[in-house]
């Protein structure tokens, strides 16, 4: 459905892209990582025929978008960046405008646009003028504008950039509700508990490069560094610890409060186990052991450490 | 998911031209160009009345003794034996009455010939520099006589279309900078093409639909303007130019030209506020700059954009102007005119070449950033 081969994208002398190869399944949800100036948004932009490729390939439905982009595109539906729209027309006339592009009628139109502008909670806007809409109201309407054709491929970036924590719940719904309906979805995004609770995969990169690409479970998997929360019972002392510094896989300890403290521990469930015996035997009584942080959270900042 | 069949390049440029119409219909932009361009018809209608000097009225005036020149004795070949000039130029001249001595002399005595017509029967009249005016011969030698002349005179419309349409080329500029100047930089500089790039629509189709839409705004300022113009005329001068067509058509392909270069500069600069400055400045400074000093430097430059541009006001005069030296408060200069044909083909040039640059750059500019 979706993929790239070997694609590269020089600026001068950045590499923004480097090499990149990932293939996207029909029907499949996945989330694209990374940092600041990884290269996400490049990538994204070569998908969608905003900027062109120094080599490599990029298939959408089996179309080569670099070389026939309006075949590609077809298909697709795409939020890049927070668009501007045309401050002139009312959203009902935007969608008019790019439906009318993508070769939809006028009734099919009228109907879709409806639906649309009802999914992101735009309808009482429909015939304002856009100029006057906040940031978080375009958002909304460039993902409507994204699912008008109903396409078999949707391209996001940062879909629920903008938005207010309930217009991100009700973006994560609709994305939840398309992928339900077995949307191809390709998103890049900041927010890892977002591409955690919705995507099927992730793909993480950085410097351009593709570090992991895997099912999110299984990446959950990868994780090898967990940060574990110890709460005991009266007060830690520092010879406390200390003492659990020197504990075979621990990297750091660090006070939380007076009777809290955080433990960075490199190893698997059963090596968790023995941590926990060695803290008590030391004399401290345990009251709370609990990982905190997303699996995927700890697995990104792992995998973004090492590339750097 | 969707069965719909993306419409052919052919078939996406009306709904993006009925889009970008739609822009200038909704901006202050096209109803500002509309508002000059009445504000200056009334103007250029109403001033002179104003200020003293109608479109048309009565002359009735003493002919100074300086102003009457003797023919000598009549010849079969010249059979006047004096004559006299009326100044008022670029009017039609009627109803003329000349009295002598305060008696009325006879029509058949004296005939009313057009400094025009007046070159070509005698040649000697033509070396005189009475352009416009006319002439009126006597039989008798009038020098020394009380000579008055009252007539009805009324501007011809080549005169007052003339006069109105040396503010046309500006109009254009003007069309130019409002809906071409900005058209590709904002889609970059407004971050609209977030949204319109990454449809199925190839950037060559986007150009000519949003091109066709500056030009349908452009030729309706340009065609109400003219139709203004052509309406005032029929007042002020009783009809219009048997030309105006083909002023209205060089009109057009100025406006093609210059918008094809508001295109080019468009998708040259990044910025809204720089594309449009820039624009202006060739159109209003630079290229009329270039023109003024090739007229200083005796140099005729025919492949200047708005010296063929300047077409669309001489076209109108019969006959053609041709390039002449001039004298000017003690400086010469060139007065140079632009040839019909080569204006059209310098005009279309800038067209072609403009429009080609801008698509190739069109293709390859990024959205980058």
């Amino acid at each position: 459905m979706i993929e790239i081969q070997n694609l590269t994208k020089t600026f001068g002398p950045i590499k923004a892209v480097d090499n990149l190869s990932l293939k996207v399944s029909k029907g499949e949800t996945v989330g694209f990582l990374g940092p600041n100036g990884a290269g996400k948004t490049t990538t994204i932009k070569i998908m969608t025929n905003l900027i062109s490729a120094t080599s490599g390939r990029a298939f959408l439905n089996g179309v080569d978008v670099l070389t026939r982009p309006k075949a590609a595109l077809s298909s697709v539906g795409a939020v890049v960046e927070t668009p501007e729209f045309y401050p002139y027309l009312t959203p009902l006339e935007t969608l008019a405008y790019v439906g009318s592009i993508r070769g939809m009628h006028s009734k099919d139109i009228k109907v879709r646009s409806n639906d649309v502008l009802q999914q992101v909670k735009l309808e009482q806007w429909r015939s304002t003028r856009i100029g006057k809409f906040s940031k978080g109201m375009k958002q909304r309407l460039a993902i409507a504008q994204a699912l008008l054709h109903e396409p078999e491929i949707l391209i996001l970036d940062e879909p629920t950039s903008g938005l207010d924590p309930r217009g991100m719940v009700e973006v994560r719904e609709i994305l939840r509700s398309l992928q339900q309906q077995h949307y191809t979805i390709f998103m890049s995004s900041h927010l890892l508990n977002e591409v955690q609770e919705i995507c099927d995969s992730a793909a993480l990169i950085d410097h351009g490069r593709l570090l992991v690409y895997d099912s999110i479970d299984k990446l959950k998997t990868l994780v090898k560094v967990v940060k574990l929360e110890v709460t005991v019972v009266g007060t830690a002392s520092d010879e406390l610890l200390n003492q659990i510094r020197q504990l075979p896989q621990v990297r750091a300890v660090e006070r939380v409060g007076e009777n809290v403290f955080l433990v960075t521990f490199e190893g698997v469930v059963d090596d968790r186990a023995n941590l926990l015996q060695g803290v008590q035997s030391f004399g401290a009584k345990v009251s709370g052991f609990s990982p905190v942080g997303l699996p995927l959270e700890l697995m990104y900042m792992d995998l973004v450490k090492e590339s750097r | 998911m969707n069965g719909f069949k993306v419409p052919s390049d052919l078939a996406q440029i009306p709904v993006v031209w009925r889009y970008e119409l739609l822009k200038y219909l909704r901006s202050w932009r096209l109803i500002a160009a509309v508002v000059i361009s009445f504000v200056v018809l009334a103007l250029i209608f109403f001033l002179p009345p104003a200020f003293g000097m109608p479109y048309s009225g009565t002359d009735d005036f003493r002919v100074k003794a300086s102003e009457m020149y003797s023919l000598g004795e009549p010849t079969p070949f010249l059979n006047f034996s004096s004559v006299t000039v009326i100044g008022r130029t670029g009017s039609v001249i009627s109803e003329l009455v000349v009295t002598v001595n305060g008696t009325t002399y006879s029509a058949d005595n004296w005939t009313l010939v057009k400094m025009s017509e007046a070159s070509q029967m005698f040649p000697i009249v033509g070396s005189l520099n009475l352009d416009g005016s006319h002439l009126v011969f006597f039989k008798d030698n009038m020098t020394g006589k009380v000579v008055n002349l009252s007539y009805h005179y009324r501007i011809t419309a080549e005169t007052f279309e003339g006069l109105v349409l040396n503010f046309a080329s500006i109009l254009i500029a003007l069309c130019a900078t409002f809906f071409a100047a900005d058209s590709i930089a904002g889609e970059y500089y407004n971050r609209t093409g977030y949204l319109i790039f990454p449809n199925p629509m190839k950037r060559e189709t986007l150009f000519a639909g949003k091109f066709s839409a500056s030009m349908t705004a452009g030729i309706l300022v340009i065609g109400l303007f003219y139709v203004g113009m052509a309406g005032l005329s029929y007042v002020a001068a009783g009809g219009v130019d048997d030309d105006l067509w083909k002023s209205f058509l060089f009109g057009l392909e100025y406006l093609l030209a210059a918008s094809a270069i508001g295109y080019l500069v468009s998708v040259l600069l990044k910025g809204t506020t720089g594309a449009i400055v820039l624009t202006f400045l060739l159109l209003f400074l630079i290229l009329p700059i270039v023109d003024g000093v090739s007229m200083y430097a005796k140099v005729k430059i025919p492949e200047s954009l708005t010296f063929s541009g300047n077409v669309m006001i001489y076209i109108l005069q019969d006959p053609y102007p041709v390039d002449a030296a001039v004298e000017y408060y003690g400086s010469s200069f060139s007065m140079f005119y632009p040839e019909p044909v080569a204006s059209a083909i310098v005009m279309f040039a800038y067209a072609a070449i403009a429009i080609a640059i801008s698509l190739v750059m069109f293709k390859r500019k990024q959205l980058a950033g």
